[in-house]
């Protein structure tokens, strides 16, 4: 299994104590496919560490002194999110922005949406919406499943190869057209031996990067981007009103997945825990690095499924920590960092490119924006608190689209037409 | 990955491969490993894989440093001479502004 360093973790009971906002959440990967393949979506569910066995002795005295140092990690680790979190919409709205292309009207569909949108009728074009969303949602959920299935068959290659295709697709053919239509846009002329060697560098760099080593910053860095992508071709080829739906579907199958005992999230999240074994780098979006001395450490798999054609995306947020051993005489240095999954990243932008898209102007944008960060800082907060896996979509994209709504249609108008009679409140 | 923790072996051998890949059209790899490496090659105090990591550093700089020159050479030339060219320049050119220039 490809591992990377930073999927280590040390974790055992003075930890699990210490850091009471370890808890992991779930991620949710979504697989969208471009426009010619199909897009399949998948959900994934972080998992956090678990607590280790080493050493037996309880913490109570630890824990008064100790009290002061979860707030603190707490807001740190709030931060660490935020920023990639913040980059990837900030650079989704400024393509959607800039670039016509991505909002624009087309007639091509993906075929997960094969239900069109072009009624007269809005109980009919209501109608296809909520079709296309079961499709979809189906589409999901199987994949779900049949990754679950792989993980626990030990189908280790095929997940491997599986995830390898997809972001070869979004690193080399996504970037490709992002770049022609980036090129398009402002009207400058390029060759085709300078666009080679500018997609061959990076995605080849990316491909070493995100799947076997390289610096955590260019890592995250490229994470950050492939997840915009994928935001971006699903702005592009979702119909409107199904969009929507979708988000607030798949919201509740990831607090379904992630959360009820038999679902299919919870499996994966348990079996790896069962097994010890690192997630998929390719899959989460890691902030920091941990690194101990002489620390064995139990990592938290995550699984999430992809289409035969699309890449996968990990949702998850999972604060990772070391704990230095009781015996260790060596001088043990813990730091502690955040996971979150991609398909996270692509949803919150997905809704914030949406919002920049379709709602009014800028008021939109930001209410949406601002609404996903509250969202993610109580998923965060809650993971404080339960210490478990948890879905990061639902509390998000719940106050997305509230504000969305609220700010297309309520705000916007008051606005204007304070502005209309210069009136300044 | 924090290079902090890993042997200097390791590094030497992460610092070879990068040095290794970038002879596949990639400078950018030789920048990341310019980039990466540099505190290792030249800021740390010396330990005895010192020495091979700055050498490739170097030389994945020299090479980077080639690319570049190539690159805008060719890539200026192109800008400047794409109109002139007419079919020839058509067919390299994968966007083609419009409008007249």
């Amino acid at each position: 299994m490809n591992t990377s360093d930073s999927d280590e973790d040390a974790y055992n009971e003075r930890t699990a104590l210490v850091q009471s906002e370890s808890p992991v959440v779930p991620s949710y990967r979504p697989d969208p496919g471009p426009g010619p393949a199909e897009e399949s979506k998948g959900a994934g569910i972080s998992r956090r560490s678990r607590p280790g066995v080493d050493g037996g002795e309880s913490d109570q005295e630890v824990d008064a002194e100790e009290e002061e140092l979860p707030l603190k990690y707490g807001a740190k680790h709030v931060i660490m999110l935020f920023i990639p979190v913040t980059l990837c919409m900030v650079v989704v709205v400024a393509t959607i922005k800039s670039v016509s292309f991505y909002s624009e009207k087309t007639n091509q569909q993906l075929i997960y949406t094969p239900f069109t949108e072009d009624t007269q009728n809005v109980g009919r074009r209501l109608l296809n919406s909520v079709l296309n969303t079961i499709i979809m949602i189906s589409v999901i959920v199987v994949m779900t499943i049949l990754l679950v299935v792989l993980y626990k068959y030990r189908c280790y290659r095929f997940i491997h190869g599986w995830l390898i295709l997809s972001s070869l697709m979004l690193l080399f053919w996504f970037s490709f057209m992002y770049l022609g239509e980036v090129f398009k846009t402002y009207n400058v002329a390029v060759d085709y031996p300078t666009v080679a060697m500018i997609i061959w560098n990076f995605g080849a760099v990316g491909m070493i990067c995100i799947h076997w080593k390289g610096p955590l910053q260019l890592q995250q860095a490229y994470l950050i981007l492939i997840s915009a992508l994928m935001a971006l071709v699903f702005i592009k080829y979702l119909p409107e009103w199904s969009a929507w739906v979708i988000l607030g579907a798949i919201s509740i199958y990831d607090l379904v997945a992630v959360l009820s005992p038999k679902g299919p999230l919870r499996m994966l999240v348990e079996t790896a825990q069962e097994r010890n074994e690192p997630i998929f780098p390719a899959l989460i979006y890691s902030s920091a690095m941990m690194w101990t001395v002489g620390m064995a450490s139990s990592t938290d798999a995550q699984r999430s499924e992809t289409d035969e054609e699309a890449e996968q995306n990990d949702r998850r947020a999972e604060p990772r920590s070391q704990q230095p051993r009781a015996v260790s005489e060596d001088e043990l240095e813990e730091e502690r960092g955040v996971k979150l999954g991609l398909g996270d990243f692509i949803f919150y932008s997905v809704l914030v490119g949406k919002a920049a898209a379709t709602g009014g102007d800028w008021n939109t944008t930001i209410a949406c924006f601002v609404a996903i960060l509250i969202g993610l800082c109580l998923t965060l907060l809650l993971l404080a608190i339960f210490k478990k896996a948890l879905p990061a979509l639902p509390i998000s994209i719940t106050f997305g689209l509230i504000f969305y709504f609220s700010t297309d249609f309520l705000v916007q108008p008051f606005m204007d037409n304070l502005a209309n009679h210069q009136f300044y409140i | 990955m924090n290079l902090e923790r890993l042997p200097n072996e390791e590094k030497l051998t992460l610092c070879r491969k990068y040095y290794l890949g970038g002879f596949a059209c990639l400078p950018f790899l030789w920048l990341v490993n310019v980039v990466w490496f540099f505190k290792e090659a030249f800021v740390k105090p010396t330990y005895t894989e010192q020495t091979q990591i700055k050498t490739y550093v170097k030389r994945s700089a020299l090479g980077l440093l080639l690319w570049v020159t190539v690159l805008t050479t060719w890539i200026t030339i192109y800008q400047h001479f794409r109109a002139q060219w007419g079919e020839v320049g058509d067919y390299l050119s994968f966007t083609i502004p419009l409008g007249t220039p």
